[in-house]
């Protein structure tokens, strides 16, 4: 390879691309052909380390070059061309939301927004997804992706102290026989090493994992999807970080070594193509909880300018990050270093987990080494940012970088890819009804997407820290399905008279996305919000993070299918006042079967929101709570099984998706959320996946209480079947509780509103659910339940 | 009114520290968190406190056995853990504190401070996180349980919490000195006895597998329609009375 | 050296019995196993200190045994041994690497933390497939089958 580099200014395109098939640096050949321009200017070859460099900054992973490229949408004859199709959608949310309480989007590692009362605090949160890693080692590749969303956090700002995890994951379905590629794991072995790799990291490190799902779909046999998410409360003035000249670099944490080469162009290629081990690597969660608890004693004490993670391309990233405008000069023999077989242009780009890069001034080094010191945290000094923008990274005597930042950060050559409407028959004729309502209710209840996650959930430590109100488990018996996680941070705020907390929930659609995307994002955004609503959130005051995985953007229907959900994202965003604060995609989720069928994913976007909760003392939960309450339904339902659980058991023939109609759908949680504030409601819960009758069923289980019902009275759209009503999953609707003494005043704040009262909770353990004068079905909780709580794992 | 001084131990993933640290406050005690090379490199000595802590976690990684890499380190200052414990001042070592007593030797209390029980892998084989119904021990001379209802709710968070004394005698100690202060209701781990916290003659050392912390508050779990409205739940007792004992 | 730990018979009825649940979810009926945990300690230690770590540190008095050399198998089958591969960061093997310098004053070489599993089954061909099927992953382990 060496001869080739030599050369590298002379060779052709075929050549080049040989080259980088060899190297594995996944540039393409616009891209290559860019590298030699530049270098054929400075009239010189580049160095290995430099090509690297590149590389890596190039990226997909680092650059997002799909969804922030041009786009050129056509649907029918219609076409709309993007030239940035990220800022022209979910920045331009954020931009014409314009809210005040939006402390930082889109700059940093994750996004912030206001905390609490009186501007003390700032909540960050981000997720990113790390599903190569998990197809190929499950475990390590959950722990790694965990531990660097976590280092999100530590490197927004000037650290964030993390007080939640997230996760939600998508696999193959495990009921079902697949003949797989050879090498390919099977998505029980997956999943068994994602939950093992997501426990035995957050718990180790300290931090609850309390929100998220797991979803199946034969869409991810070969490309199964970890969603890690992480939020962290950081002081409101701790929020800016700025390198001064003169302020040394100092990597903690971690060592550096062969582990995690790669890493960042591995993400952005089909797992089918050759891959090698040195991409994947075990996590060690102590070391990070070294590193955490050395971060907020540095922070508190003022000792280092800015931070940020050692994420995808290691050194070279973080470094080039942080020295963007004042340059940097690297010494990598001082790298502390696992293994001493490694070439200096592996130690710059190497993705060893866990460290951090920190600037600081050369007058704290000695405060700064103290504190590492005392909590046995490894660190050495790598050098220094110059303030003369040039990028110089040495061996001893060997030049392994020498470049002005600014070649590095511009001229990322893109180009416009195509984009088309996929056409799908959508059928809207009358569902067909089951034979028996109560049966029905009884498979959607066992239904992999649907039922318990408690052999997954209660594996994770979702309370240390002593802050998690609204848990994953919740209700008389701590086993019901809870909407979102509200957490209490007084780990961070060390303040237990202050009841200031947030809620985090998550929206998950792909079925629908299936058949229109569009909407798809729409549902996904009014789940988001009506979870956090659930848990007595306050939902004018809602965030969102977009995280996309799509499968190949060569294929124009699938860039077709990321336009409209982009648009879909804007339209919710603007209509729910929620802005976007951060997010993030992966493409090229698309594999081979051992017969050569590809297998992509469906897009997949992942909505995760979180909202203020004012005070924790009343945060709701989604059981029954006491006989004689009543039992509303709030929300219009309306037509369309499309995208549906139901359909998926017993296909209805109608796979229209019901439409979301926002504005009613933010006036009625307005509305909703004002008699909430006023302690009117006992207990709230979504309606989705199942549709009604699995929310009733899960309401009722969870509280071990029965309830007799007559769903008449409950809103729909004109021409709507009981089948619809029943196992619809229409969006915006949720069933609520009322405390029976304060019914009349209830009625006041949803007074005009779509919310009818079906009937009451009751003593005996039994729901039963009628339509008028028949009987739709009577079912006893405790068999319910039974169908419903399944060991997953 | 007196403030006793309170030693809330860490190293290395010690995860609890922080909210044991408050929940301290909370009651009237002046918490300190304090590393364990702090001890080590003699910058701060346990006996200059009133009441010690060891909280939860993963300490070292739990690598090894849980709690073990954290007993080893202690092993060098067992003369004045010993002192501190026989004095009588309260100690509470809670989840991974528990184990680490347990492997230390200063639980079940006994003349040789050698280990003589263990805290082993759950039945279950994993990780176990839940809320957990408990009986206390009225007899019990524990000073942490004082006043506490007979049935009490905490969360359980371990995977290795199986609690297993081999020694005849030593078990006849416990349970004829009353010393199994908690036990479980619907045993979670195979724990001997249905052993969920134990305690040593005096009353005064008390380790337990749940988290008296984390039910601290009522609202810590609004879901429960029989949980106490007030502000303060079960766990709330255990810190108030190693700060009343003190006083 | 290699220091294998083992618990003891009376308390190892829930990790065979979640091993042979295992095994026999990836295909293979196994009649009885023993499960050990490894520690290769790199070092120049004499033979009373490799003693005293295998005592004092790395075994749980109550429930655990530990040998410097390899214990009775007590069944007829095979031996695996599963270790993570020489490139792969070993984690367990760190810290215990650091709690040994605790315990003697003075830091091995290395130490590499693995797992050997006595198994009693129909061949060494099954088993082998039931191992690289569900208890390692060729990207990060090696392992290796002899017959005891």
């Amino acid at each position: 390879m060496n001869d080739t580099l030599e050369k590298f200014n002379s060779l052709k395109s075929g050549q080049l691309e040989a080259l980088d098939r060899a190297a594995g640096w996944s540039l393409n050949a616009a891209e290559l052909a860019e590298v030699q321009r530049q270098f054929r200017r400075i009239g010189r070859r580049p160095t290995r380390g430099e090509l690297e460099t590149i590389a890596q900054t190039w990226s997909e992973h680092c650059k997002h070059k799909t969804f922030s490229g041009p786009v050129a949408y056509r649907a029918g004859r219609r076409v709309k061309k993007y030239k940035n199709l990220f800022k022209e959608t979910i920045v331009k949310a954020t931009k014409t939301l314009n809210r005040s309480w939006c402390l930082s989007v889109f700059k940093d590692n994750a996004g912030i927004v206001e905390f609490g009362k009186g501007g003390k605090w700032g909540l960050a949160f981000k997720a990113e997804t790390h599903n190569h890693p998990c197809a190929v080692e499950p475990y390590g590749g959950a722990e790694t992706g965990v531990g660097g969303v976590i280092r999100d956090i530590l490197g927004v700002g000037l650290g964030a102290k993390p007080v939640l995890n997230t996760d939600t994951f998508c696999f193959g379905r495990l009921d079902r026989k697949y003949r797989l590629p050879k090498n390919a794991l099977g998505p029980e072995r997956i999943m068994r090493g994602v939950v093992e790799g997501v426990r035995d990291y957050g718990n180790r490190i300290g931090i609850p994992t309390a929100a998220g799902g797991i979803y199946f779909d034969d869409g991810y046999l070969l490309n199964p999807l970890v969603y890690v998410g992480c939020a962290g409360l950081i002081p409101a003035d701790k929020i800016e970080k700025k390198v001064v000249p003169g302020d040394l670099i100092v990597s903690i944490g971690g060592r550096t070594g062969r582990d995690g080469i790669h890493g960042a162009t591995f993400s952005s290629t089909n797992i089918d193509e050759e891959t090698t081990s040195s991409a994947v690597q075990i996590g060690h969660a102590v070391n990070e909880k070294k590193t955490l608890d050395v971060l907020m004693r540095a922070r508190d004490l003022g000792l280092y300018n800015a931070v940020t993670d050692c994420g995808a391309g290691g050194f070279s990233s973080a470094i080039g990050e942080l020295g963007s405008e004042t340059g940097a000069h690297v010494r990598l023999e001082k790298a502390l270093l696992k293994d001493t077989r490694i070439e200096p242009w592996e130690i710059w780009v190497s993705e060893s987990q866990e460290r951090m890069i920190l600037s600081v001034p050369k007058g704290k080094l000695k405060k700064l080494a103290a504190i590492l010191d005392a909590e046995n945290c490894e660190y050495c000094v790598l050098g220094e940012f110059p303030g003369d923008g040039r990028l110089l990274v040495t061996h001893g005597d060997e030049k392994v970088v020498d470049l002005p930042m600014a070649f590095l950060h511009g001229g990322v050559p893109n180009f416009e890819k195509p984009a088309v409407k996929r056409v799908v028959k959508v059928s809207a004729r009358p569902p067909a009804p089951p034979e028996d309502p109560g049966k029905a209710l009884e498979a959607l209840l066992a239904h992999p997407n649907v039922c318990s996650r408690h052999s997954v959930i209660t594996q994770y430590d979702h309370e240390v820290q002593g802050g998690t109100v609204g848990k994953p488990l919740q209700g008389r018996y701590g086993d019901g399905p809870g909407d979102a996680a509200v957490i209490w941070p007084q780990a961070a705020t060390l303040d237990l008279r202050d009841y200031a907390g947030f809620a985090v929930g998550h929206g998950f659609a792909p079925a629908v996305g299936r058949i229109d995307p569009y909407q798809m994002a729409l549902h996904s955004i009014d789940e988001a919000v009506r979870n956090l609503l659930c848990a007595g959130a306050d939902v004018s005051r809602v965030a969102i993070l977009d995280n996309f995985c799509a499968a190949s953007p060569r294929d124009p229907r699938v860039m077709g299918d990321l336009v409209q959900a982009a648009e879909g994202c804007l339209a919710a965003a603007l209509a729910y006042g929620a802005p976007f604060i951060s997010g993030k995609d992966s493409f090229y989720n698309q594999s081979k079967d051992a017969d050569g069928k590809e297998y992509p994913i469906p897009l997949s976007l992942l909505i995760s929101a979180t909202a203020p909760v004012e005070d924790v003392r009343r945060a709701l939960t989604i059981n029954f709570k006491e006989a004689g309450n009543p039992v509303y339904v709030a929300g219009v339902a309306r037509r369309g099984m499309g995208g549906s659980v139901y359909n998926e058991l017993s296909d209805t023939a109608n796979n229209a998706v019901a439409r979301l109609d926002m504005k009613a759908a933010v006036k009625l949680y307005a509305a909703v959320a004002g008699a909430m504030r006023a302690g009117c409601v006992a207990a709230a819960h979504d309606v989705s996946q199942g549709g009604l009758a699995v929310t009733l069923a899960e309401m009722a289980f969870s509280g071990g209480l029965g309830a007799e019902l007559d769903l008449v009275p409950a809103a729909r759209e004109k021409g709507l079947t009981v089948t619809e009503l029943l196992f619809g999953e229409g969006p915006a609707r949720l069933v609520l509780e009322i405390a029976k003494d304060r019914e009349t005043e209830f009625l006041k704040y949803v007074s005009g509103l779509p919310v009818a009262e079906i009937g009451y909770v009751k003593e005996e353990p039994e729901l039963s659910v009628s339509y008028g004068g028949g009987q739709l079905f009577s079912a006893c909780i405790g068999r319910l339940k039974a169908c419903w709580k399944k060991e997953l794992i | 009114m007196k403030r006793p001084k309170a030693i809330i131990l860490r190293g290395t993933a010690t995860n609890c520290d922080i909210e044991t640290f408050n929940s301290f406050r909370y009651v009237g005690a002046e918490p300190e968190l304090v590393h364990i090379n702090q001890l080590l490199a003699g910058e701060k000595e346990v006996l200059d406190y009133d009441i010690m802590a060891f909280p939860g976690g993963f300490s070292y990684g739990d690598d090894i056995s849980a709690g073990k890499i954290y007993a080893v380190k202690m092993a060098r200052l067992a003369g004045d853990f010993g002192k501190f414990i026989k004095g009588r001042r309260p100690v509470i070592g809670i989840c991974n504190g528990f184990q680490i007593l347990v492997k230390t030797g200063f639980l079940p209390a006994n003349r040789a401070d050698a280990q003589v029980s263990t805290l082993y892998t759950n039945d279950c084989g994993h990780f176990i996180a839940k809320w957990a119904k408990l009986k206390v021990n009225r007899r019990s001379p524990c000073i942490f349980t004082k006043g506490l209802p007979g049935e009490i709710e905490l969360p359980i968070a371990h995977g290795e919490g199986k609690f297993i004394v081999e020694d005849k005698e030593e078990l006849a100690a416990i349970t004829g000195g009353e010393l199994h202060a908690l036990t479980y209701a619907d045993n979670p781990n195979g724990s001997m006895l249905d052993i969920a916290g134990i305690c040593s003659p005096s009353g005064t050392c008390f380790g337990l597998m749940p988290h008296p912390e984390r039910n601290f508050f009522s609202w810590q779990n609004p879901g429960r329609p029989e949980a106490d409205r007030g502000a303060e739940a079960a766990g709330f007792q255990f810190f108030k009375n190693a700060v009343d004992y003190v006083r | 050296m290699i220091i294998e730990i083992r618990t003891k018979e009376k308390y190892a009825k829930n990790e065979k019995e979640g091993f042979i649940a295992r095994m026999a979810h990836a295909g293979l009926k196994v009649k009885a196993a023993r499960l050990s945990r490894l520690y290769r300690v790199e070092a120049d230690f004499s033979r009373p200190e490799f003693d005293r770590l295998g005592a004092d540190l790395l075994t749980d008095p109550i429930t655990e045994t530990y040998s410097l050399s390899r214990p009775r198998p007590g069944l007829k089958g095979w031996r695996v041994e599963v270790w993570l591969k020489d490139s792969v960061t070993d984690v367990v093997g760190e810290s215990v690497k650091g709690a040994i310098a605790d315990v003697l004053g003075k830091e091995p070489r290395i130490v590499r933390f693995g797992r050997a599993y006595y198994v009693a089954c129909e061949s060494e061909l099954k088993l082998k497939r039931a191992v690289a099927k569900t208890l390692v992953n060729e990207t990060v382990n090696k392992f290796g089958t002899e017959k005891i």
